[in-house]
């Protein structure tokens, strides 16, 4: 019951993180965004046709009465038609979303599984050769620019190797599915390895550290255990937090570069067009939804929270 | 649990001994002093840049594009026949300030809010910042670096607010979650119970154990910044005038398949070098400070 | 009551991830039979033909719509040549009314737009219809501008409210495939337009069955039927309904000498599209188009980037192909049909137009100053290899008004000429005007500006006098052009069609901002020639006007112009084609052939 009612209480509470997420992203775009209208306009336009094509991009209507209109297509869920090509904005985001959860996901379970079990290895050998290697490809993991590798992998896959294609989505069954997303996988993973290891060992060392775990291995308890049984499930919280954040960071724009580079349908190739040419639709839908999404998270978060520490009381998490 | 060994920095009992201890065990770790030496040897490099004591001619074309390291050109040149040392090493001036003051930045404004959330949990200080940290996370940090380059048009400190914005959420994140996890430990209660005042509670005995968490994330923040500009660069959102890695890189993203590699070596050398040494200081300086460095030896 | 809470959630994730996979899955089978897979370096937003304002949109727009006219295949310089029209149109001797007349065998593809699904006959009511949208401001043309002021009871038609079952006076349907047009005054160039992709005919059921979604679901009469579409690729399988009579290669200028090698000779007399499908991918990133291309089974075709100059060419002038490239390719350069050029905003009384003689002499001097201190030599061998034309003046090489003996003072570097005119008309440290450079932030713009910072500071121009203005995309670049807040651009023109007047329009008075005179260039003696020259038949008279515009805008030191890019195309041998993006769009892709089915798909 108590739990219950506090997922009904942070969906109350997500309102108002919804409405900051939109108000924010409304102002910035609406003041501050890119204006549509001379990308819309023929190479000699008149002031008719400025005028014109202003009006219907609700450019010249009063800052309230759009926000209001936006807050009621999020509640529909009907974002209208895209300003630059005229797709409905959910046919856009129903065509996109799916290809970049399809591309990432991989990339990201296999980021954060193989940092925990590189944390954990390098965690538990401390000081060792094997920390000592493990963070050494970590720290150059990390130095290494995300583009150079996307670059890289793409000459060194797609054209000199010649497995893998170097651009494109024809994904229509699992063979070409694997075909397409090998190295969109392998690079990200390269990248956020080095980033997840060392985060990873960080938590695990300070739980390491701790005194229960010192008897424990005091005691004489095999290393397997003690890992899984005091340090992994003490280490849960960062853990779980990290993970769980980086999905709606990962949907919307940690896609971009992979999207953009690989020339595949995304949805971060979409967001970021729509950022730099002011399609304000598209931008209402992408940043809303978002925000659904993290107000998701963060209950989920909270629960997680209270199921691995039940010092973490529910009172105060549900408050929270 | 011995409260004690939890609090270590600033432990009411004796404030000496463990800093000496704790300088004597960095001096010892051959690593950490190299990377503290890396770091400062870069930070040199920033200095003079910035006194305009050296690399003043990283704008100046030259004749030759394309050439080959020689004596006049330690790293050769690039396409428009500028020096690529020069320009390297003017960057790094560009690295301190975007790493610095965004790790910085984002570490202190993490602490004192993720400290503040999860110590006042459940009252409207946690609610606030927990709705602004919502609110920021839940933008796409692209749409937030473009809008804010966007409403802080020509100022050339537009990437680093954004960046700083966006950052310190994860910090703030981190420290709540220690802070949840900590405040219920029994030397918490203790101070608690001797009726010290919350901000003592908090900044004294709580914040410190979270040390190491904040380090560790100053570094990623420090790396993410200046990594985070390369992309913001070659997306076109970084730096409005001067040079920096991400514009060495992303000039070289088009290069290195035509095989001129000097533009790329040198930055990202100079990136991976700077990187490397601040991660070597930083893991000598979060071994050194650890209290228990003494019981696992 | 921990764990029952729990389980959904993984569980959720995983639902939702196994759903991604399925749908992501869902794609269509790779189309069987001979694709070509083409690569342009830029993605189109829209297709609707009236939007199709960018090259990336015309390359698809003309290839799922029909046009009255097209270019031939191989003649150069460019020749008109009819596609749904049947011959070139009939003049009056006052060049007031044109008559059109179209193919009846011409069929839109089947969509649910058309009763029963089927596709209906392609009628002149069509072309009306498709004029007529341009003017409705429901549809946010951005071609109209290629007709307006010209024919007769438009203007009233749109004043009236656009409404489309109401006639244009001056577009007159005598049968369903003769239309006469009725101009305000003669336009010589009208059938050039109607070889635009803006002119393209569009289906009244289509635009109206899919409203906004047409620019992404275009239904037309062309070659190809496009099947999918996003910002990654555009799909096309071949139109069946297309008939047009067999390919001529002679008629479309095959010239056995130029073209030899290329395998073109087995087209002849064949019945083109003859290909089964078509992939347009839009690839930007350099590095990548390359790599796609190089790699052998993806991408047919690349316009080779600038960094992979050296590595295919072994001679520059003449341009000869290394062997290695010779040995795996086909290859050929070209001049574009453009140029880029730097331009002063005349509106700017510290450097522009002054109504003070003496002031506006100094003004002179200073443009002049500056265009001396530009070095185009440099700026082509930095960024363009050096296999680019300059040429003094707006009028390029491409078209047959180029005059090739005109000065070449005004694109050569004169260092000390340009430090006298500014010491002569008393410009010095004190008084150079601060100059707002714009430029869209990306790394080449930025090498340029860099570049031209330093030519700047050689004549005593002081560095940090050229200010940098950085915009994230062109259309806010372009906005700051036309809102006058840049002193100094650097631009691009793609001519529309192969005639100067396309490009002596940037300098017409009543054409000044927002319209396409981003340099507000304000002559009323230029003006006058301008529309002069507006209404005359090509030939020797106006080509003389034409000069005499050109060198007003060289006296005035408006412009810092010009360059014509050379564009080096290289396609894999199993295509039988010869690609050129220029005025041509993608009208050649109905005539590219494979050797043989491709079986290995990209």
């Amino acid at each position: 019951m108590n739990t219950l009612r506090l997922v009904l209480r942070k969906l109350a509470g997500g309102i108002p993180l919804v409405l900051g997420v939109t108000l924010i992203s409304f102002v910035l775009m609406v003041y501050y965004g890119p204006d549509l209208t001379y990308t819309l306009l023929s190479k000699n336009p008149t002031a008719e046709e400025i005028a014109s094509v202003r009006a219907q991009l609700g450019y010249d209507r009063p800052f309230w009465w759009r926000y209001i209109d936006y807050l009621r297509e999020l509640v529909t869920l009907d974002f209208g038609h895209s300003f630059s090509s005229g797709e409905r904005v959910t046919s856009l985001l129903a065509r996109t979303l799916p290809v970049s959860l399809a591309l990432l996901a991989p990339g990201f379970v296999l980021g954060n599984l193989l940092g925990i079990a590189f944390g954990l290895l390098a965690a538990w050998h401390r000081g060792g050769w094997i920390d000592k290697l493990i963070m050494g490809f970590s720290v150059v993991g990390m130095s290494i620019s995300f583009l150079v590798v996307i670059v890289a992998f793409q000459a060194l896959f797609g054209v000199v190797l010649g497995w893998f294609p170097v651009r494109g989505w024809n994904v229509h069954d699992l063979p070409s599915y694997l075909y397409y997303v090998t190295v969109p996988t392998l690079a990200s993973v390269f990248v956020a390895l080095g980033y997840n290891t060392r985060f990873f060992r960080a938590v695990l060392v300070e739980e390491l550290g701790r005194d229960h775990v010192r008897t424990a291995r005091a005691f004489g308890a095999g290393p397997l255990s003690v890992m899984m049984k005091n340090v992994l499930m003490n280490a849960m919280i960062p853990i779980v937090t990290r993970v769980l954040f980086s999905i709606p960071l990962v949907v919307v724009s940690g896609s971009l570069l992979i999207e953009s580079y690989f020339g595949i349908p995304g949805i971060g190739k979409a967001t970021f067009e729509a950022i730099t040419s002011g399609d304000q639709p598209v931008l209402k839908a992408v940043v809303g939804l978002t925000a659904l999404l993290f107000v998701v998270i963060l209950i989920a978060a909270d629960v997680l929270y209270t199921w691995l520490d039940p010092r973490v009381s529910l009172d105060r998490a549900e408050a929270a | 649990m011995n409260p004690g060994a939890d609090a270590p920095l600033t432990a009411d009992v004796d404030a000496r001994t463990p800093l000496q201890d704790a300088r004597a065990a960095f001096l010892a770790d051959r690593w950490a002093v190299t990377g503290l030496l890396t770091v400062l040897v870069c930070f040199i490099m920033a200095l003079g840049a910035w006194l305009g004591l050296w690399a003043t001619g990283w704008s100046e074309l030259g004749d030759q594009r394309w050439a080959g390291p020689s004596a006049d050109h330690w790293l050769g040149t690039n396409l428009l026949g500028q020096d690529i040392f020069q320009r390297a090493v003017a960057s790094t001036r560009t690295a301190f300030e975007v790493g610095v003051l965004v790790a910085v930045a984002s570490t202190v404004l993490g602490a004192v809010l993720g400290g503040l959330a999860g110590y006042s949990a459940g009252s409207w200080i946690d609610s606030i910042i927990l709705w602004l940290k919502g609110t920021l996370d839940a933008i796409p940090f692209y749409l937030f670096v473009a809008a804010v380059a966007f409403a802080l048009k020509g100022n050339p400190w537009a990437m680093h607010i954004a960046m700083t914005a966006t950052f310190w959420t994860t910090t703030g994140r981190l420290v709540r979650g220690e802070v949840l996890r900590l405040k219920n430990r029994e030397f918490v209660e203790a101070a608690r119970a001797l009726g010290l005042p919350h901000r003592i509670v908090l900044f004294r005995h709580i914040l410190p154990n979270t040390v190491p968490v904040l380090l560790v994330q100053a570094t990623i923040t420090f790396v993410a910044a200046i990594k985070s500009e390369v992309i913001l660069s070659f997306l076109g959102l970084g730096i409005q005038d001067g040079v920096s890695w991400g514009l060495m890189i992303a000039e070289s993203s088009q290069e290195v398949l035509a095989g001129h590699y000097m533009n790329f070596i040198a930055a990202s050398g100079f990136l991976f070098v700077l990187v490397m040494g601040f991660n070597l200081f930083a893991d000598g300086l979060q071994d050194a400070l650890d209290p228990k460095r003494a019981v696992k030896r | 009551m921990r764990s029952t809470l729990i389980r959904p959630i993984p569980g959720f994730v995983l639902a939702l991830v196994v759903a991604a996979l399925l749908s992501a899955c869902g794609g269509s089978p790779p189309p069987q039979g001979k694709v070509y897979r083409h690569s342009i370096d830029g993605t189109p937003t829209s297709l609707d033909p009236a939007q199709s304002a960018t090259i990336y949109s015309s390359v698809v727009v003309v290839n799922v719509f029909d046009t009255l006219y097209r270019y031939k295949y191989l003649a150069r310089p460019y020749e008109l040549t009819p596609n749904l029209a049947l011959g070139l149109p009939e003049v009056s001797d006052d060049g007031l009314v044109y008559t059109f007349r179209i193919r009846d065998d011409a069929r839109f593809t089947d969509d649910p737009a058309f009763a029963g699904g089927i596709g209906r006959a392609v009628t002149v009511h069509d072309l009306v219809y498709s004029l007529q949208r341009h003017f409705d401001p429901a549809t946010r043309s951005r071609g109209a501008w290629l007709w307006q002021g010209r024919i007769v009871g438009m203007a009233e038609w749109a004043e009236a409210g656009a409404d489309y079952d109401r006639p244009v006076e001056g577009l007159k349907p005598i049968d369903d495939d003769t239309l006469e047009v009725h101009l305000l005054e003669p336009f010589p160039q009208l059938t050039y337009t109607f070889a635009t992709a803006f002119s393209a005919l569009v289906p009244r059921e289509a635009v109206e069955h899919h409203g906004r979604e047409f620019a992404i679901r275009p239904v037309g009469s062309g070659p190809f039927r496009l099947t999918s579409f996003d910002s990654a690729r555009a799909t096309f399988e071949a139109n069946p309904h297309f008939v047009r009579d067999p390919l001529d290669l002679a008629a479309e200028g095959f010239d056995p000498e130029r073209h030899a090698g290329l395998g073109l000779e087995s087209l002849d007399g064949g019945r083109y599209p003859f290909l089964d499908g078509l992939e347009i991918h839009f690839i930007e990133e350099n590095a990548a188009r390359w790599s796609s291309f190089a790699r052998g089974n993806e991408v047919h075709n690349v316009m080779v980037p600038n960094e992979q100059v050296d590595r295919v060419l072994a001679r520059r002038s003449p341009i000869r192909f290394t062997d290695e490239i010779e040995a795996k390719y086909h290859g050929m350069a070209g001049l574009e049909a453009g140029f880029v050029y730097g331009g002063f905003n005349m509106d700017d009384p510290r450097f522009g137009h002054h109504p003070d003689p003496d002031q506006d002499a100094a003004n002179r001097a200073f443009r002049c100053a500056v265009r001396d201190a530009f070095d185009w030599q440099a700026r082509n061998d930095t960024f363009y290899y050096g296999l680019a034309e300059v040429f003094p003046g707006v009028i390029p090489p491409v078209v047959p008004e180029f005059d090739p003996t005109l000065s070449e003072a005004s694109i050569t570097r004169d260092v000390e000429g340009a430090r006298q005119r500014l010491a002569e008309y008393g410009w010095d440290e004190a008084s150079l005007p601060t100059l707002t450079y714009g430029f869209v932030s990306a790394v080449q713009q930025r090498q340029m500006f860099e570049q031209l910072r330093a030519q700047l500071g050689d004549i005593g121009y002081p560095v940090d006098r050229l200010v940098p203005e950085t915009f994230a995309t062109f259309g806010d670049y372009y906005e700051a052009v036309k809102t006058l807040r840049v002193d100094l651009f650097y631009l691009a023109w793609t001519l529309d069609y192969p005639d100067a007047q396309n490009t002596l329009q940037l300098f017409y008075g009543p054409n000044a901002s927002p319209g396409s005179n981003n340099f507000n260039y304000r002559n009323p003696e230029f003006d006058a020639l301008y529309e002069r020259s507006r209404t005359m038949q090509p030939g020797p008279e106006r080509t003389a006007l034409y000069r005499e515009m050109n060198r007003m805008v060289i006296d005035d030191c408006v412009t810092i112009s010009g360059l014509s890019r050379t564009r080096i195309h290289l396609w894999h041998k199993d295509a039988i084609m010869v690609p050129d993006r220029e005025i041509l769009a993608g009208y050649f892709m109905r005539f590219v052939d494979l050797v043989e089915p491709d079986q290995a798909d990209g």
